[in-house]
């Protein structure tokens, strides 16, 4: 099962990496994967009603980069997410790559440390991203802040992440000197910048989750959209 | 079995394996999936309460201490090891736990003598400064860098830095070499973060049963976290990565191949404390 939606996503992926191709053949292949689509839908629930339990439909799998300053939660919060436990986790050096589940995707996270001699290497893994994580110490000094502004401010206009969803999660909210969702918003000058780009800005921390587990849905439903556009084009 | 050999598996096993890890392991074992309740719940009792427990064993078992004088010391000294491993794991997890906090004095006078211990000639012109950076920490006040492991981390650190200097010296000198490129203090934080792992899942008692006498201590443990480094250090260069970005992978296949080496149950990775020195097998 796993096998024909992979076969899909793959022609998709390469419909649009090849980019001209006719409109004719487009159809077609349009054509060709909701009819395996279709038949693929029959085929489960065939197989389910004769095996009582069958394979899980395989979920949609996204490619996103995760990226923020050292200390922000990055690996913390994608722990958390994967149901390990946050506790002894250290500072990243390098970048590491995550399967975070949900109901209704998988996404493939690759984080990326966030030391200051590490972040010039950033731009070497934004190549064939599908969406954006960034996430900040809502409770960070002022120079921290403002370090961490200019780096969601270059990702939001770096050639391969501007035309992106964008998760943004002022984490840290469980600190006292942890600023708002509306001073974050206007400090990060998500507004103006960030106008006519898609982007949810969301307040957290390690103690709420559900909060958390919403944002990223919001996420994979503009994941999914960008999905549908890229095959109607 | 009994009735063939005329000998419990307790006896069986400490008459014909030598001391080491494949003896109290197997010891280990033997006690731990035990129908007795006696049997089962040695494993973890107070080390001072062992010698009685032994007694408490042979009683059940009908074994004459006199007939068998070396069974009760064999035995001994497998339980000792094995008590010491599981209090070792809670003696580590303790220090783990202890966030750094700079308004510690103890904590803040272990930091500043790492800084004396790696940076012997140099001094630190103030608590919060880039200089930090030069051995390895990622901003101007090192402890944020010690989240997950807390104290743990800079025991084992200023362990290195102090006990194996040279060693020490070497690696850090090599870290900023433009070739070699990584930050001295965060490895060294994820070498423990390694080393820690290795211990709680148990992987390390070939080598603690191998190298302990009795009961294994912190102080072999940050042995073994030297040994760790000096090896990584060792490893890395080999690896000959492009960046510090490839650290994880590497990272990871160094902790396989340590896994695979302790698999072997005649395995001591640094059998005296020498961290300059290879893996010797017994």
């Amino acid at each position: 099962m796993g096998q024909l939606e992979s076969q899909i996503q793959n022609e998709k992926m390469e419909q649009m990496a090849c980019g001209d191709l006719g409109f004719l053949q487009t159809l077609k292949a349009q054509k060709l994967a909701s009819s395996m689509k279709r038949w693929s839908k029959i085929f489960i629930r065939c197989f389910r009603a004769l095996c009582c339990k069958g394979p899980p439909p395989a979920r949609p799998e996204y490619d996103l980069v995760c990226i923020g300053l050292t200390g922000s939660g990055k690996t913390s919060l994608l722990s958390k997410l994967c149901s390990e436990s946050p506790d002894s986790v250290v500072s990243t050096t390098g970048f590491s790559i995550k399967a975070v589940p949900f109901q209704n995707a998988i996404l493939n996270v690759k984080e990326l440390g966030g030391a200051d001699n590490i972040r010039k290497y950033w731009s070497r893994y934004y190549q064939g991203s599908q969406g954006v994580i960034f996430v900040l110490d809502s409770a960070s000094s002022e120079d921290d802040l403002e370090t961490a502004r200019n780096e969601l401010h270059s990702a939001l206009q770096h050639p391969q992440l501007c035309t992106l969803p964008f998760l943004i999660l002022a984490n840290h909210q469980d600190k006292p000197a942890a600023r708002s969702v509306q001073e974050v918003k206007k400090y990060f000058e998500l507004e103006p910048l960030a106008r006519g780009k898609r982007w949810i800005l969301q307040p957290c921390s390690l103690d709420d989750m559900e909060a958390l587990k919403d944002s990223f849905s919001q996420l994979i439903n503009l994941l999914e959209e960008k999905d549908h556009e890229a095959v109607r084009m | 079995m009994r009735k063939l050999t005329g000998r419990c598996e307790l006896q069986r096993i400490c008459y014909n394996t030598k001391p080491g890890a494949s003896r109290t392991m197997k010891i280990e074992t033997s006690l731990r999936d035990s129908k007795s309740k006696l049997l089962q719940t040695s494993v973890s009792v107070h080390p001072d309460a062992i010698e009685k427990t032994i007694d408490d064993i042979m009683e059940l078992k009908k074994i004459n201490p006199d007939i068998n004088p070396q069974l009760g010391i064999s035995l001994q000294a497998c339980l000792l090891q094995i008590v010491g491993y599981r209090n070792l794991i809670a003696d580590v997890e303790k220090l783990r736990r202890e966030s750094y906090d700079s308004d510690n004095p103890q904590h803040e006078e272990m930091l500043l003598k790492l800084w004396k211990f790696l940076k012997p000639n140099t001094p630190l012109e103030s608590r919060i400064s880039k200089q930090w950076c030069e051995i390895g920490f990622q901003g101007d006040d090192p402890k944020t860098d010690f989240r997950g492991m807390g104290l743990l981390g800079l025991y084992n650190l200023q362990y290195f830095a102090e006990r194996d200097a040279a060693a020490a010296q070497q690696v850090l000198s090599d870290s900023l070499h433009p070739k070699c490129r990584y930050s001295f203090a965060i490895v060294g934080i994820n070498i423990t973060d390694l080393a820690y792992n290795l211990l709680v899942s148990g992987a390390l008692k070939t080598h603690f049963y191998n190298i302990a006498p009795e009961a294994p201590t912190l102080s072999h443990f940050q042995q073994t976290f030297c040994y760790l480094m000096h090896e990584f250090h060792k490893f890395w260069i080999e690896e000959d990565p492009m960046d510090i970005m490839e650290f994880n992978r590497v990272r990871e296949k160094f902790r396989k191949r340590i896994i695979k080496q302790l698999q072997n149950p005649d395995m001591a990775l640094c059998p005296h404390f020498a961290a300059s020195e290879g893996l010797i097998n017994m």
